[in-house]
């Protein structure tokens, strides 16, 4: 399997096949003298902004920190994931992980108010 | 029999995306100015458009993904971004100047200021994707564009001169106005090879649930509804050329439009030119909004389909109604809706590359398109539109400056 081409930016569903988002960033565990090691796959607007510029990215996370939002991106273990030939997908429960925050926080404050949303 | 009902409203649905507000007025003005001279350009960008437009399909149908899916998975995160901060500033602008395009048919018909209109437009597009379902959307709305036929209609009453407009067809060098006489052409080619046809035609695929079978079908659709389309087109030019010319009309305003029925049909062509001009930009508004939130939601791998109910896609439903609020706001403020269509039709020409380079390689993937690969004319075809796209993209500038006003 080639990582970049076959994981990083892929469509990521979780076990009931939503669709929870993208494989936004990889994550490497490099140890001494031994192979790096896949750990995590990243999903968040931070880890896309870092892809853009680092800078950019340390200035997005520190704004949204004064916010009291967490820049931090929701991270899968590589153990829990399938890579498929279209989606990547995640042994994990979309809408009980921070990947569905902003869909859930829409859906409660905003759409779900709206009349004819459901 | 099934097929061809598929078909037919397939083509209806093409012919209703294709003609709108960029289209009608380019036209118009190529006609009013330039005679027949610049059918070329309707026909060059028509070749252009069945090709991709075909070729989005056949992608969608192959392998189950739309065109922004694979370009963020292929090209990589910053190469999306990139495309979709340039495809966004665009469409907002042509949905700007579409939404315009409704305000000004409603203000020929009530006397009221196209931008008392704004809100009313804005809302009512708003109403038709929360509670419709993406067959309202995409059959309703086209079934209704039909109207436009009107126009080809009173070409043919016209009784143009058809040796001349079939000149026209061939590039030819302007007699006077150069400059102008190619900012025209570029203007033309930006309206007909529109960046949001074939992304919405990629998503509509996936929403109509097209499989490998629907490749034979999808290549009808694709030829007969854009070729329908330009020929719509190009009875606009024809019907400037034989009304506007003569009388010194350059279409400087939207009021100016009704002259290309009335002559024809009299009191009712003024209706028709209402009713034309209203529901093509309606059913492009729409268009243009569905195809942002589908590119929003598709590239960053949330949940989408105008089938499903708004809340159980809450961030689809926001990014749908964020850009008719932001769609809405220039003629809310009063810009003018024929500077801003001239202007972003321009604009997209200049774009086209961004959006058009990925075909090349997306099409000759065999992991996406299989056995269903570009052939060597196809891609010839990809390759001179991409060239097409380069040249205009460097000469769209300084036309605008020169050509412009």
């Amino acid at each position: 399997m080639e990582l970049v081409r076959d994981c990083l930016d892929k469509q990521l569903d979780d076990s009931s096949k939503r669709r929870m988002g993208r494989v936004d960033g990889i994550i490497l565990e490099l140890e001494p003298g031994r192979a790096p090691r896949v750990a995590y796959v990243e999903v968040g607007v931070t880890t896309l902004i870092n892809r853009f510029s680092s800078r950019l990215g340390k200035k997005v996370a520190r704004w949204l920190r004064s916010r009291g939002i967490s820049p931090d991106p929701f991270r899968i273990p590589w153990g829990k994931l399938k890579i498929g030939l279209n989606t990547v997908l995640a042994d994990v429960e979309a809408e009980k992980s921070p990947a569905l925050e902003w869909e859930l926080w829409l859906r409660k404050r905003v759409i779900g108010r709206i009349p004819g949303a459901k | 029999m099934k097929k061809i009902l598929e078909i037919a409203l397939g083509i209806v649905t093409s012919v209703g995306g294709f003609l709108e507000i960029g289209s009608i007025a380019t036209a118009a003005q190529a006609g009013a100015e330039f005679s027949f001279q610049l059918i070329w350009a309707i026909v060059l960008g028509g070749i252009c458009i069945i090709f991709l437009v075909e070729q989005a399909g056949r992608f969608a149908a192959v392998s189950g993904r739309t065109l922004p899916d694979a370009i963020r998975e292929r090209f990589g995160f910053n190469y999306f971004a990139f495309m979709y901060a340039i495809l966004g500033l665009l469409s907002l602008l042509v949905l700007a100047a579409e939404i315009g395009g409704v305000c000004v048919a409603l203000e020929l018909a009530t006397g009221v200021g196209f931008q008392w209109w704004a809100v009313p437009v804005a809302l009512s597009i708003w109403l038709v994707i929360w509670k419709g379902t993406f067959g309202v959307i995409e059959k309703g709305i086209s079934v209704l564009g039909l109207v436009t036929l009107a126009f080809v209609v009173g070409a043919i009453v016209m009784h143009p001169p058809w040796r001349e407009v079939a000149t026209g067809a061939v590039p030819s060098l302007p007699q006077h106005d150069s400059a102008r006489y190619w900012f025209i052409a570029v203007s033309i080619l930006g309206a007909t090879i529109s960046p949001y046809l074939y992304f919405f035609y990629s998503s509509g695929a996936i929403e109509d649930e097209w499989k490998e079978t629907h490749v034979g079908v999808n290549r009808i659709i694709a030829t007969g509804g854009m070729t329908f389309g330009s020929v719509i087109s190009i009875s606009v030019l024809v019907l400037a050329a034989l009304l506007l010319l003569p009388r010194g009309m350059k279409v400087e305003h939207y009021s100016e439009l009704p002259m290309l029925l009335v002559p024809v049909f009299g009191e009712k062509g003024f209706w028709l030119l209402v009713a034309s001009l209203g529901i093509a930009c309606l059913g492009a508004a729409m268009e243009i909004t569905l195809q942002m939130a589908y590119v929003t939601a598709q590239g960053f791998g949330w949940n989408w389909s105008e089938n499903q109910k708004p809340i159980e896609e809450a961030r689809f439903s926001t990014a749908y109604t964020v850009t008719i609020a932001l769609g809405m706001l220039p003629v809310l403020f009063g810009l003018d809706p024929l500077t801003m269509t001239v202007f972003s039709m321009a604009l997209t020409a200049a774009t086209l590359p961004v959006s058009v380079v990925p075909f090349l390689f997306l099409m000759n993937d065999y992991s996406y398109v299989r056995v269903y690969r570009n052939g060597w004319i196809s891609n010839a075809v990809v390759i001179s539109i991409i060239a097409l796209a380069f040249v205009l993209a460097v000469v769209t500038v300084p036309l605008q400056i020169f050509g412009g006003g």
